[in-house]
């Protein structure tokens, strides 16, 4: 049975830790990684320090989590230390950074690929933070053009992770066709307003929502883009058990990163996955994840 | 968010208050909630009352801690949670080591059969005297109050083998002190830990401490989980994640 996949680096198995979530910390990734990720995305890195906002930055339901942690984050000098302690587990470690421009994502990278990561996510679709994120991923010409950059400045592959905050991805994921792969979906931004306080709960007032609630809308982008792009794909948005990634593997992902659903299952979550996908392949006669990736395309 | 109705308000010192309230709520010794100060912030704060009326005790050190523990009867304490892993309880005798308001969440332990130490830096931090029945050391940094000393000065006057369970909460370097003096004797110790917290769920990485979350792995660990924790009293994360040492 082949469980292993490549988006460009090759994965023992299709589940990652998504970015944002208990990735600020090479102790905190050396751990998951231990327990059956198999790899990390770290928190998104910038130039400098930041601090991000303050809290509330998480409002969570059952179903949903909003958050707006502000990209804080130790800055990209600060950050080799993690990624040294992370590294320990053997496993890969795809470096996550934000920028305002080309130049600044191509400094980024560079310096993720001297620490020794496999691979650079773009961080092209935050939604809560003015500047970055989805206001650099909005703009197609801006988004080409970082691509083409740090492409041309590292060895290593580069993703793109884009925004469902658009009216039309098929035209952002075009700007990011240069990419080694396409991480989607960030998440939406959305908000909560507590009706006893009468006040937005998020310091930010905005934030962007993920969990349970988004992965219909996730499968519909990774669907959408594998049909009209055939690129590689990392799914991402709301994935709790098995059954939600292989209908991510099955619209076109070839991973899929975990991130809000760490809230409730905890980090066991990625031994269980992949217990439950070799019983799933079992059970239904797969032996190679290539022959259900995108299978629902054909 | 849950709220609650505030039933009353007590100033137990300077700059310090208890916000009583009643919530259907089951809380643990050592548990958490994030307090909303709605437009302002979120804090965690623990329980130094869990009956059917809740109470939390809450220094005042910026915006949110002011606005909360200004709260009076009438107004309503907005929150989530409760939060963390709680004390585990051992039956037989116990030690509470609490520094400053961070004997406050200790009090829901006491029972016919503990003892305590309370330090603070002058007498002004030391708060709840009333609930050890006089079974209790003081220990002030400046001798305003009780001995004269640091947490270890109060724990060198006591035999501790006498104690099943040692329950320590305050600040880091307090806990490494109180953990240093004990960690090679035969005595089980478990110590809250208060970290640079923002999500409460176990997903933001901020409170993390060796790869664990004190909001949702902790806040309580045993004197054993520390031992396999090294960044413990030696280093610490700011706000942005960037790790600083003690």
């Amino acid at each position: 049975m082949k469980v292993n996949t490549d988006i460009g680096i090759k994965l023992k198995n299709p589940f990652m830790l998504a970015s944002g979530i208990l990735d600020e910390n090479g102790y905190t990734m050396e751990r998951i990684l231990n327990n059956g990720a198999s790899s990390t995305v770290t928190k998104s890195i910038g130039m400098e320090e930041r601090r991000g906002f303050d809290p509330p930055v998480i409002y969570h339901d059952e179903n949903y989590i909003i958050n707006a942690v502000g990209l804080s984050n130790p800055g990209i000098d600060n950050f080799e230390e993690e990624i040294k302690i992370a590294l320990r587990s053997g496993k890969p470690v795809i470096g996550s950074i934000f920028g305002r421009d080309a130049e600044e994502f191509s400094l980024l990278a560079r310096k993720m690929e001297s620490y020794s990561v496999s691979a650079i996510e773009l961080n092209l679709s935050c939604p809560h933070v003015k500047g970055y994120g989805m206001e650099v991923g909005s703009d197609p010409d801006l988004v080409s053009e970082i691509v083409s950059e740090v492409k041309s400045k590292v060895s290593i592959p580069v993703f793109s992770k884009l925004s469902p905050n658009t009216s039309d991805i098929v035209e952002e994921a075009k700007a990011a066709e240069k990419s080694d792969a396409l991480v989607l979906i960030n998440t939406i931004k959305a908000m909560k307003i507590d009706i006893y306080a009468r006040k937005p709960v998020l310091s930010n007032v905005y934030g962007g929502l993920s969990g349970a609630s988004i992965k219909p809308v996730g499968i519909r982008y990774v669907y959408e883009i594998k049909k009209e792009l055939n690129k590689k794909i990392i799914g991402v948005g709301g994935i709790e058990n098995i059954n939600d990634a292989i209908e991510y593997i099955m619209a076109g992902a070839s991973a899929v990163q975990i991130g809000s659903a760490v809230y409730k299952y905890g980090i066991g979550i990625f031994n269980k996955l992949n217990n439950d996908l070799n019983e799933f392949f079992i059970k239904n006669n797969i032996n190679d994840i290539e022959d259900i990736i995108g299978v629902a395309l054909k | 968010m849950k709220r609650a109705y505030i039933i009353d308000n007590i100033t137990e010192g300077k700059n310090v208050n208890t916000v009583v309230f009643s919530t259907d709520d089951e809380i643990k010794p050592g548990q958490f909630i994030m307090a909303w100060a709605p437009g302002i912030n979120e804090i965690p704060l623990s329980f130094s009352y869990i009956n059917k009326i809740k109470k939390i005790t809450v220094k005042i050190y910026g915006e949110a801690s002011e606005y909360i523990a200004h709260l009076k009867r009438g107004d309503y304490l907005y929150y989530s949670g409760p939060y963390g892993k709680p004390f585990t309880i051992v039956p037989g005798k116990k030690l509470l080591i609490g520094a400053g308001t961070g004997i406050a969440p200790l009090i829901p332990l006491i029972d016919d059969n503990t003892y305590g130490i309370i330090s603070g830096k002058t007498a002004d931090d030391i708060i709840f005297e009333r609930y050890f029945n006089n079974r209790l050391k003081i220990v002030t940094d400046d001798g305003s109050y009780g001995m004269n000393g640091y947490v270890t000065t109060a724990l060198k006057t006591l035999d501790l083998n006498e104690f099943d369970m040692l329950y320590a909460c305050g600040p880091e370097i307090m806990l490494k002190t109180v953990y240093d003096y004990i960690k090679n004797m035969d005595i089980n110790a478990q110590f809250s830990l208060e970290r640079s917290m923002k999500c409460g769920i176990g997903l933001c990485d901020s409170c993390s401490i060796n790869g664990y979350q004190v909001c949702t792995d902790g806040p309580v660990f045993s004197i054993e989980q520390l031992k396999n924790m090294d960044e413990f009293g030696r280093t610490r994360l700011q706000y942005s994640g960037k790790r600083i040492y003690f």
